[in-house]
């Protein structure tokens, strides 16, 4: 029976993959990441999955077991953050190359150093030349309906991509919220049977998977992985659309959040989200025309329907929880880059906030639409990009 | 000689780099590495197939001939230059050519 369950964003994660029963779960736990794989692993030791557990000695070594039991024709599934995938670095972009649906959870964490665990996007953010689907949630429960949809998104065979899920480390991962946990029957019959292409198994069929290329095929088979993200939009916004009659709740490639009339707008991804609705709502009572734009997909990138959705606003702050040392945030980059050929183009402008965990309040958001409404009044902005929270300026 | 080899477009291949027939390799054209080929000169040529012995790419291919005294044995026949990657092992292991006096196999710069 579907029902409301009080959880962990963690917890919720590990209840989705018990759900799914994968066939072969590679891991090696890290925080915060680390309770998706505890409670998973008492599922296995419970019965209560027919999944292959493969505790591994290193995140190298996860992923690469994820892409050969994949291309061997399972469902894989795993989970890390931060320095974990940090590690797996090298095998995350073979997974896309080899257009192996390996569905990931990954909470973001800040990388070391300095040592830390808490939530940044460093982690994800660096990985988004890969290959991999990103989806971002802001709280447990679209985090919960984002690994529902994964595997359906990955394993479309227009698609055969890898898919990492996005959350908060600690914020949505540790902190316990109430959301609807679906019925586990309706979630397997929504995500249906695995179909494996040319599966290492197969030994009628056999095949030969990780061939080299050189200068005369390389660039071609890069071309064809651009072409599965490409194809991966209208299937995730597809799959959303059918979870939406199935399960009630409505995605898309990102929400929008008052943006009808805004003229001020704030461009987020992930838990922030939830403290900018707050503040756009009470300054929506005083009658200030501020609205969210909340990144749901992030690869591939909806620049054309971003561009669409911000038509009339005016100016946006883009907030980016990560840093490209000696660039601009990878977030304002891509706004940036869709609103460049916008009829009327809006002022925008780059806010780093969050890095290492760093809160950024109600107060704070309330500030960040008093400068960009100072901004738009005088019609230059200040520094087009700076951060926010930080001790010295 | 097999035909020119085609490159195929990004659209025509498998999923993921996958091979998916096995035993293909003999369709790659290394041909098209060489910037130098060997040349056969059959007049000259001895048949002790030591080029045939050295080729990393099998590209001397043989025929069956007799001796002088009328014994049967394998001779060079041609070389297949769609495999032929033009290293120059044949020629310069070539016996008749250490001598010095005829080439049997000449090694010359590739025309592009």
């Amino acid at each position: 029976m579907s029902k409301i369950v009080a959880i962990t964003g963690a917890g919720a994660m590990s209840e989705c993959m018990r759900q799914i029963n994968p066939d072969v779960v590679p891991a090696f736990p890290i925080t915060p990441s680390t309770q998706v794989i505890e409670d998973f692993s008492q599922f296995v030791a419970d019965g209560r999955v027919d999944t292959e557990m493969i505790t591994v000695e290193s995140e190298h070594s996860a992923m690469s077991a994820c892409i050969g039991a994949a291309a061997a024709g399972g469902r894989v599934m795993t989970a890390t953050s931060s320095a974990g995938m940090a590690l797996m670095w090298e095998m995350l972009y073979i997974a896309a190359s080899m257009r192996q649906p390996i569905v990931m959870t990954l909470i973001n964490r800040a990388l070391s150093a300095p040592i830390n665990i808490h939530a940044d996007h460093g982690d994800s953010m660096g990985a988004r030349d890969a290959g991999w689907i990103q989806l971002y949630a802001e709280n447990n429960q679209e985090a919960y309906d984002n690994l529902i949809m994964a595997p359906r998104i990955a394993e479309a065979m227009n698609v055969r991509l890898p898919v990492m899920v996005c959350m908060d480390g600690f914020i949505i991962s540790h902190c316990v919220q109430t959301m609807q946990l679906e019925d586990d029957d309706r979630v397997k019959a929504f995500i249906g049977e695995f179909a494996s292409t040319y599966p290492v198994l197969d030994t009628d069929h056999p095949a030969t998977w990780g061939a080299l290329d050189l200068q005369d095929y390389y660039m071609e088979h890069k071309r064809a992985l651009h072409m599965a993200m490409k194809n991966s939009k209208t299937v995730i916004q597809n799959v959303s659309a059918e979870f939406a009659d199935v399960f009630g709740r409505k995605y898309d490639l990102f929400e929008s959040y008052r943006l009808d009339d805004a003229d001020r707008v704030i461009v987020a991804i992930n838990s922030v989200a939830g403290e900018i609705k707050e503040v756009i709502d009470e300054r929506r009572d005083a009658g200030d025309r501020v609205g969210l734009l909340k990144i749901r997909v992030f690869r591939p990138f909806p620049y054309a329907e971003i561009a669409a959705a911000l038509e009339g606003v005016k100016i946006v702050t883009v907030l980016d929880r990560s840093e490209s040392m000696g660039g601009y945030g990878p977030l304002f980059c891509e706004i940036r880059a869709a609103l460049f050929d916008a009829p009327e183009r809006p002022l925008v402008y780059s806010r780093t906030f969050g890095l290492g965990g760093r809160e950024l309040f109600m107060a704070d958001i309330h500030d960040i639409f008093e400068e960009n409404k100072r901004y738009l009044e005088t019609g230059t902005v200040e520094k087009t990009a700076d951060y926010l929270k930080v001790r010295g300026g | 000689m097999k035909e020119k080899y085609r490159l195929k477009d990004w659209q025509e291949l498998p999923i993921g780099g996958v091979v998916a027939d096995g035993g293909n390799s003999a369709d790659y054209e290394t041909g098209t590495w060489r910037t130098s080929r060997p040349i056969w000169h059959g007049e000259n040529c001895i048949n002790c197939l030591t080029c045939w012995i050295f080729c990393p790419e099998d590209a001397f291919i043989l025929k069956d001939g007799v001796t002088k005294s009328g014994k049967s044995r394998k001779e060079i026949d041609h070389i297949n230059y769609y495999h032929c990657k033009g290293c120059g092992l044949c020629a310069r292991e070539c016996p008749v050519n250490k001598k010095g006096k005829r080439v049997a196999i000449e090694f010359v710069k590739e025309e592009h």
